[in-house]
């Protein structure tokens, strides 16, 4: 039994209070829902018979600044009894805590670290909501749309104090040669 | 009488496994079934008949049952019902118990007024950075029930919680 997008809506039926928008591309529907619920949802959608969806592979946070809620929380779970997939967004700014689902896949611990390190967004009820893949005392959120390429911090070896020293970025210009008149000409 | 009672386990087939690691096999599977099912119907009276949920749960709920009652051996069960092994079957059913508790709790099908749902449907292939938003149709406002149907299920609601409060205090 595979499941298609006519199902998706009615399952919009059986928790309207939690959906807001749901969008469905070939067979992979997306289910926008507010942002106070995704312990709700996710317990749902792994409890309920008509949609077991109780493996999550991924979350991640997704950073449109053009949008009213600059952040999105992406949750993805696929359903080993149905083989098929949804995609659950939830739009944040970047001052709203969202809860944690580490109670119902423990496997989202990892994954909600990610998001809190590179975008910023908070998780409730975590006891151990760190850094995960920056370096330590790293300040930022690398991977918003307002954090430069290179960041701020480069990290080089200094002879004299033998150890490795944290300075401001700095671009060294020397083998570019900026001239503007002509870009075909050497 | 006692015959077919201790035969039954004894004529059908013995599951070996379930093949899956952690689950074990439940010799009485059926009778199992029966009960859990039974206990869901009973735990969804306390939704409200308007609710879509209460519609789903008591659809795949009675028909399960009535595969569980009308079979006796488990493989007929698993192909009828075409869900899984039994084993997965009860495993479900108790989540299904267990999401009910909350639900109760949480109560999805209470919608403010001017909530929209907004369904998109996308068919055509096109390159993923492409920003396109088609918007087939909104359903705005949800339509709620009518308000004699929601105060009737409140009374009966309440009736029920009553009646379950005195027979706890007996």
């Amino acid at each position: 039994m595979t499941y298609n997008r006519l199902e998706s809506f009615s399952i919009v039926l059986l928790v309207p209070k939690w959906i807001h928008r749901v969008q469905s591309k070939k067979q992979e529907s997306t289910f926008y829902v507010t942002p106070d619920h995704p312990y709700e949802i996710l317990l749902f959608f792994r409890c309920h018979i008509n949609t077991r969806f109780d493996v999550s592979i991924d979350i991640c946070g997704v950073n449109c600044p053009s949008q009213e809620q600059r952040l999105r929380v992406l949750y993805q779970l696929p359903t080993t009894q149905y083989n098929s997939c949804i995609r659950i967004k939830i739009g944040v700014n970047e001052i709203t805590i969202v809860s944690s689902v580490i109670s119902i896949s423990p496997s989202a611990g990892r994954w909600e670290r990610e998001v809190w390190d590179t975008s910023g967004v908070h998780f409730s009820n975590y006891l151990g909501l760190c850094r995960i893949l920056t370096d330590y005392g790293f300040e930022g959120h690398p991977l918003r749309k307002d954090f430069p390429l290179s960041g701020y911090v480069e990290v080089r070896y200094n002879d004299l104090e033998k150890c490795v020293v944290y300075e401001l970025i700095e671009m060294a210009q020397e083998f570019c040669y900026f001239d503007l008149a002509s870009p075909w000409q050497a | 009488m006692f015959l077919r009672r201790f035969a039954g386990p004894l004529l059908g087939k013995v599951k070996e496994s379930t093949g899956l690691v952690g689950l074990e096999v439940v010799p009485n599977a059926r009778e199992v079934l029966i009960k859990l099912y039974k206990e869901t119907l009973e735990s969804v009276e306390d939704i409200p008949t308007y609710a879509e949920y209460r519609k789903a749960v008591e659809k795949f709920t009675r028909f399960r049952l009535k595969v569980c009652e009308e079979e006796q051996e488990w493989e007929k069960i698993e192909q009828r019902i075409n869900g899984g092994q039994v084993e997965e079957l009860i495993v479900m059913a108790k989540d299904e118990l267990m999401l009910m508790d909350k639900m109760k709790e949480w109560k999805p099908w209470e919608v403010p007024e001017d909530h929209k749902i907004e369904i998109i449907q996308d068919d055509t292939p096109i390159p993923a950075h492409v920003p396109r938003h088609r918007s087939l149709f909104t359903l705005d406002p949800f339509v709620p029930p009518p308000k004699e149907e929601v105060e009737r299920e409140n009374e009966r609601l309440r009736k029920r919680a009553e009646e379950k409060t005195k027979i706890g205090a007996q």
